[in-house]
């Protein structure tokens, strides 16, 4: 995060770094093996990375718990963040940088207007409008100014963890602070949301390793998530899939069923509507993931995950999804007019996201017609 | 219940649970016809494929039987980079078995290479230009050494 290595190649840094081109190209080959990649494409991304300049990243952190950073710097390997931060040019982190106050500011300053229209930005947290943004302020400005300001210069937004790609826990009813997903608050940038409370963090590499090695956004599904990571459903890819389809289900934690492995579905478990790699990628090094440990998954990739009532219901119970959906109106009256153009959307995103829940409550009420 | 002692205790199986047929398994069958398929490429003069077998939701019944098909070679070569890469050829001339682990030994990438030498064994050209100019350096500087002695006296 010094000034002196921005002119540096991706090549060059990692050398300085005592990385080697072998170890890049590992690293590059495990990331295009998570993001099911063509396996020749990691070479191509480290060959290509090599001789580029190192890309600005700037990383703004809101309303958030840190838990989505400490997740991507904390992660298995200590290599993976040493390789990801040789690879771009991180030029703000209020969590890592060691300036601070004045000086803090000024890099951030100065970063936007270097790289205008060039750096990637990563946002950390949901967006508080409530009380004039008095909820979540830095530098003595708001966190609504400093993401306006800060979007204009951006190639593209990166939302790590689903406060900033859906409103997370702070966007949940009653939403006291008038939380807001970064989508409802920035129109015209590219933005990819990399859900997940926290995301995995091979996904959040991956994710940014691609549009800086690419410089394209990725395929992305209908909440802008990459479908290399969210293409498929944790069901879909679940070890514990073969017992869902013979109907062997565990009914409570402690009994035969669990104790055979069989499917947490009745236990409440998330997995079917769930977009997530939890089940290929899997969490500290591969080890396992929750439903590997013996607990269904919570869905916290998904939107709206906190209201959809008790984690321990079974999907097709009345109860799962009733809770629903933050109330717009709600986080109108706390935001104001300071939003209004972004809550017009964010009243479009609610909308669907009812139509959405009405849908699973169909759905819910047809398979409990079929099962009765 | 009052102690400890009185909750009864049952040990499982260890390791995870197979579920019935194996899991999900990836087709050992697609796997081999893939792996002929990049092979003919190959001697074809078509460039190198490779099959990530971490994205194949292989049953350990699967993996079993696709080791014991493709077999071990002759050739065997490791790599120290951030942690160790190891590469054997199988059985299959052309067909390398790579494993990529990281600093803490864990695997972190595996995939079946169908290639002459796997393409992390292989030197970069600018690795090797750069390899060259300081053989010519040094060479230079030892030239200079045996006709000025050890201080050379810059012009």
């Amino acid at each position: 995060m010094s000034a002196n290595h921005e002119e540096l190649t991706v090549g060059e840094s990692l050398r300085r770094a005592g990385i080697s081109r072998r170890g890049f190209i590992k690293f590059c080959t495990a990331t295009a093996s998570v993001m099911a990649l063509p396996p020749w494409m990691g070479a191509a991304m480290a060959e290509q990375l090599r001789h580029a300049p190192r890309p600005s990243v700037l990383y703004l952190s809101f309303q958030e718990c840190t838990g989505c950073f400490e997740s991507l710097t904390r992660s298995f390997a200590p290599t993976i963040e040493s390789l990801i931060f040789n690879v771009i040019s991180l030029d703000y982190d209020d969590t890592l940088m060691a300036a601070a106050g004045d000086a803090a500011e000024t890099a951030l300053a100065t970063a936007m207007k270097d790289n205008f229209g060039k750096y990637v930005l990563v946002i950390d947290g949901s967006v508080p409008t409530g009380a004039g943004g008095a909820y979540c302020t830095a530098g003595g400005r708001s966190a609504v100014d400093i993401l306006r300001e800060a979007a204009q210069g951006a190639a593209a937004i990166v939302c790590v963890g689903t406060c900033s790609s859906f409103g997370g826990i702070p966007f949940a009813d009653p939403n006291p602070t008038g939380a807001w997903p970064v989508t409802a608050l920035v129109e015209d940038k590219p933005i990819i949301n990399v859900s997940g409370c926290p995301p995995i963090p091979e996904v959040i590499t991956g994710t940014l390793l691609q549009f800086v090695s690419t410089g394209q956004v990725p395929d992305l599904d209908e909440h802008r998530r990459p479908k290399a990571f969210f293409g498929n459903t944790i069901h879909d890819r679940c070890y514990r899939r073969p017992f869902y389809d013979e109907g062997k289900f565990a009914k409570s934690f402690d009994d035969e069923g669990a104790r055979n492995g069989w499917c947490l579905y009745e236990l409440g478990c998330k997995g079917p509507t769930t977009h997530n790699a939890c089940a290929t990628i899997k969490w500290n090094g591969g080890t396992s993931f929750p439903i590997e440990s013996g607990h269904g998954c919570l869905g916290c990739s998904e939107p709206g995950f906190w209201d959809k009532g008790s984690f321990y219901a079974a999907q097709s119970s009345a109860e799962w999804g009733k809770a629903g959906t933050p109330s717009p109106r709600r986080a109108l009256e706390l935001g104001g007019a300071a939003v209004a153009a972004g809550a017009v959307l964010g009243v479009a995103s609610a909308g669907v996201s009812r139509l959405r829940q009405h849908r699973s409550e169909q759905d819910a009420a047809d398979h409990n017609q079929k099962e009765g | 219940m009052s102690r400890l002692t009185d909750i009864p205790i049952r040990i499982g199986p260890l390791g995870p649970i197979e579920p019935p047929g194996g899991g999900l398994g990836g087709g050992v069958a697609a796997i081999l016809s893939e792996l002929a398929t990049l092979l003919e490429r190959l001697v074809r003069g078509e460039p190198p494929g490779s099959i990530d077998l971490r994205s194949l939701p292989m049953s350990p019944r699967d993996r079993a039987e696709l080791q014991r098909v493709l077999g071990d070679g002759e050739v065997q070569a490791t790599v120290d980079a951030q942690g160790l890469s190891k590469m054997r050829e199988t059985r299959v001339s052309g067909v390398w078995w790579v494993e990529h682990f990281d600093q803490q030994g864990a695997l972190i990438a595996e995939l079946l290479e169908v290639s002459r030498v796997p393409e992390m064994l292989a030197s970069a050209s600018d690795e090797m230009a750069a390899g060259a100019r300081e053989l010519r350096a040094h060479i230079t500087a030892s030239a200079a050494s045996l006709q000025g002695g050890s201080h050379v006296r810059q012009p």
